[in-house]
């Protein structure tokens, strides 16, 4: 099967139960979604589909087709240059930084449905991301700072 | 705590700088981590010079230098570049921090206690006073000027008279002639000379955190290497009986299945394919020597071994004797243990996140039966540490499923797997008795502590008469390892609780109370600030309380303020929390108040909702749904402020937790009356008066 990441076409081995986040990163080295816990929960491997933070690990590629636009942490600017990365350096968001790559797909979907979200709007969308280092505060801020931009 | 710097390198570097060898160009989506190794020309002579071994220069003007600790999020690949950057004026934007290998020449590199800028302070400053000593005089040579006309700044050495400047990088081949200066000859710059330090820099990785570059310990490949996963008994200390993969052979990518001492290795062509044949496999378990224990059970057991307590003085007017007690945590880092290994023709190469490289050779050299110095660890990103990376299981289980199946592989936990096979903050038990004379004065603090026997009570730091600290064990055999502020993250929740009920019991309050017990200049200087930055006398509304705790150690001091609201229900909600840092100099202050931050959070996910728990010997939680976690929606504010300092750096990663919990609990006793004693706080029911 073919999937379009980021853009760019790529014929796929896996088999059609594997998870999209397993074929990211084993067949095609698209490492910046990360592993967090299998199960859909903590949000680090969220990777935009159709516009959509999705949780990759949980998404076997049988249930999508060329047709998807996927786009990772990887494609999500040239060069770090998406409001929410700014924003991201700006302030310096990341401690260990693992999950923050999903932390920021999970944004970019905040900010296309509501371009101007308010604390708790934030906090609604953003609870399904874990953070261990606790950098909620600034992952808050960041937002605001982006969607100001 | 000096690290003597060493010069045993001095040396022109051909091709392969960071001398990682032939693996690292394996590496897909490879930083700038390793970054320009492949790029060098030979015809154009010399690369690049290494004045010692934490110092490399290359002729572009990139400075490289050796970060002997991991980096788990601390910022240590950032703070130890400014420490070494500031003696040696260079320019922070050709900065390239490259990961020491685990070796013992680069002293030691346990990434823990919050020790890393403590024990490279000195180390890393006179690294780079030295090669920037070595460049002036190189340049003096060269100009045929004296040394004491030029000076350096952003990695150019100038003569003040004549505006000539030349680069670092255009000097490396001149450094080589240059008589290296004797340590003690060096003079370190005082703190008003600072350009770097004191100055916020964020993490160095975060262009390549947040574009998805930035190689964790789980991003690592090598071409043809192959992936594992592993199946574990299901009970605490349970052993292999047989497996059986007939079945996990019929799934395509399977490539074999192999007994190791931990249970069954799994190797597949895919991550996903070793999981899926790993679910197939059927294995048989010797029982584990717990079957019939809980987490109720040891609580019960352990509280019955500090049924006998000493006698305080006579003198005593009014006094109390309280349990506490705490759970098992687990690390639960959002990166679940993985480790690289490719073992072939006797030597063994290793790609991992471990927290201290030098004992993780040791136990990849151990599970292979090869000795250390046919075993290299090379150190990557950690996806959060917080202690779990001092236990090298992953790594000597990858050695050995290497030379099992004689492929290079990547083996990965399962997070179920790394939440039910961690080494747990251990829980505990503990009583305090204690108690006041007819003037109010304290009489004397016992403290007694049953665990499995890791844990020790140890002092308050405040002035107290008649400190007794005592200690009883009974061992089930549950693993158990250091967890962020290790044992100060139990000993001090019970203290600065049981001091609060000692002002109390005394009528005085807890601020004053504290002050009035302790002389320590630091320590009366972060309670006092922390007082008045939350205004602690400030009237709050009904059903809200406030609470104070401090913390010394890792050469600094600490103090919260935390305040909360009860709603009606008796739901609690943490409104505000504010916390004071003497650490001395303050290296990096935004980063130092981003570990505050996240220490914060870490505390008050433990205080109030996480905890491991066993039944009939086994684990019960298999990952962030039921090990519970902070999320975005409970995060408070955090208010906090650094005392001005000029004193040698202290730690900071664990400095930032102890205080949190007691604060917390102090608080919900100020604002309904009910004294939390066993963490976490959802076990007990809190009511609004």
């Amino acid at each position: 099967m073919r999937l379009n990441i980021n853009s760019k076409y790529y014929e796929i081995n896996s088999e059609s139960d594997t998870p999209l986040l397993w074929v990211l990163r084993d067949e095609l080295g698209l490492t910046g979604a990360k592993y967090g816990c299998g199960i859909g929960f903590c949000g680090t491997c969220a990777v935009l589909i159709d516009g959509k933070a999705r949780r990759s690990c949980i998404t076997p590629i049988g249930e999508l087709s060329g047709k998807n636009m996927i786009i990772t942490i990887e494609g999500l600017s040239e060069n770090g240059l998406h409001k929410l990365q700014k924003a991201w350096l700006e302030i310096g968001v990341s401690q260990c930084g693992y999950c923050q790559p999903g932390q920021i797909i999970t944004a970019v979907e905040l900010l296309n449905e509501n371009p101007n979200p308010s604390e708790s709007e934030i906090n609604d969308k953003m609870s399904g991301n874990i953070c261990r280092c606790g950098t909620y505060n600034k992952i808050r801020q960041a937002i605001q700072i982006a969607a100001k931009e | 705590m000096k690290n003597s710097v060493s010069l045993e390198r001095r040396n022109f570097t051909i091709g392969a700088a960071l001398g990682l060898g032939a693996v690292v160009t394996g590496i897909s989506g490879v930083s700038d981590l390793f970054a320009s190794i492949d790029k060098f020309d030979k015809e154009k002579g010399a690369f690049s010079i290494a004045p010692n071994i934490w110092l490399e220069i290359r002729k572009d003007n990139t400075i490289l230098i050796t970060i002997p600790r991991s980096e788990l999020g601390q910022g240590v690949r950032t703070s130890l570049s400014m420490i070494t950057a500031e003696e040696l004026d260079a320019d922070w934007d050709k900065i390239l921090p490259v990961n020491a290998e685990g070796d013992s020449k680069y002293g030691n590199q346990s990434t823990g206690g919050s020790t890393s800028i403590r024990v490279f302070w000195e180390t890393m400053r006179t690294a780079g006073a030295q090669v920037r000593l070595m460049l002036v005089a190189a340049a003096a040579k060269h100009w045929g000027v004296p040394a004491n006309k030029l000076r350096t700044e952003n990695s150019y050495v100038y003569e003040s008279q004549s505006n000539r400047k030349i680069s670092y990088g255009e000097l490396i081949e001149k450094v080589a002639d240059i008589p290296i200066p004797d340590i003690k000859s060096i003079k370190l710059k005082s703190p008003e000379e600072f350009k770097i330090i004191g100055k916020t820099k964020w993490h160095i990785d975060n262009p390549d955190i947040v574009t998805g570059k930035a190689v964790y310990s789980s991003d690592f490949k090598l071409q043809g290497m192959k992936y594992a996963v592993v199946i574990r008994s299901p009970h605490i200390g349970g052993k292999l009986k047989s497996f059986d993969d007939l079945d996990a052979r019929k799934i395509n990518g399977f490539i074999g299945a192999y007994s190791i001492p931990e249970g069954v290795a799994v190797v597949a062509n895919s991550t996903y394919n070793a999981f899926k044949c790993a679910d197939k496999i059927k294995t048989e378990w010797i029982d584990g020597p717990i079957m019939n224990v809980g987490s109720d059970i040891i609580s019960n057991e352990l509280s019955s071994l500090l049924d006998e307590m000493p006698d305080l003085p006579a003198n005593t007017v009014k006094s109390f004797e309280h349990i506490y007690e705490v759970p098992l945590l687990a690390h639960a880092t959002m990166e679940p243990m993985n480790s690289f290994a490719n073992f072939k023709d006797g030597k063994c190469e290793i790609f991992t996140m471990t927290q201290n490289p030098q004992t993780a050779r040791s136990a990849a050299a151990k599970a292979l039966g090869i000795g250390e110095e046919n075993v290299k660890v090379n150190v990557l990103l950690s996806g959060g540490g917080f202690g779990r990376g001092h236990r090298n299981d992953f790594v000597a289980m990858a050695a050995l499923i290497s030379k099992l199946s004689g492929y290079p592989v990547k083996l990965t936990y399962s997070k179920e797997d790394d939440i039910k096979n961690d080494f747990y903050r251990p829980m505990s038990v503990h009583k305090v008795k204690t108690g006041i004379d007819k003037n109010g004065a304290v009489t004397g603090w016992i403290h007694k502590v049953a665990s499995q026997g890791t844990v020790k009570a140890t002092d308050p730091q405040y002035d107290l008469p008649g400190i007794k600290n005592l200690d009883v064990a009974k061992n089930y055999g549950i693993p158990t390892g250091s967890w962020r502020a290790v044992n100060n993250t139990q000993v001090y929740f019970v203290n600065e609780s049981a001091i609060d009920e000692l002002a109390i019991l005394a009528n005085v309050d807890p601020f004053d109370f504290r002050l009035n017990i302790t002389k320590d200049t630091r320590l009366r200087r972060v309670l006092e600030t922390v007082a008045e930055k939350s205004e602690w006398t400030r009237k709050l509304p009904k059903n809200s309380g406030r609470g104070i705790a401090s913390f010394a150690g890792y050469g600094a001091y600490s103090a919260h303020v935390v305040e909360v609201t009860l709603s009606k229900a008796g739901e609690l909600k943490v409104d505000r929390i504010v916390a004071v840092l003497d650490c001395g100099i303050a290296i990096n202050p935004g980063n130092i108040e981003a570990q505050f931050m996240g220490a914060a959070m870490d505390a008050l996910a433990t205080a109030l909702k996480s905890e491991i728990t066993v039944k009939n010997g086994r684990i019960m939680q298999s990952g962030f749904h039921d090990f519970e976690w902070l999320t975005i929606k409970e995060a408070p504010k955090l208010e906090f402020f650094v005392i001005p300092s000029n004193e040698s750096p202290g730690g900071i990663g664990e400095v930032g937790f102890p205080a949190v919990s007691p604060a917390l609990c102090n608080a919900i006793y100020n604002a309904c009356g009910v004294r939390v004693r066993k963490l976490p706080i959802k076990h007990t029911s809190l009511k609004v008066m």
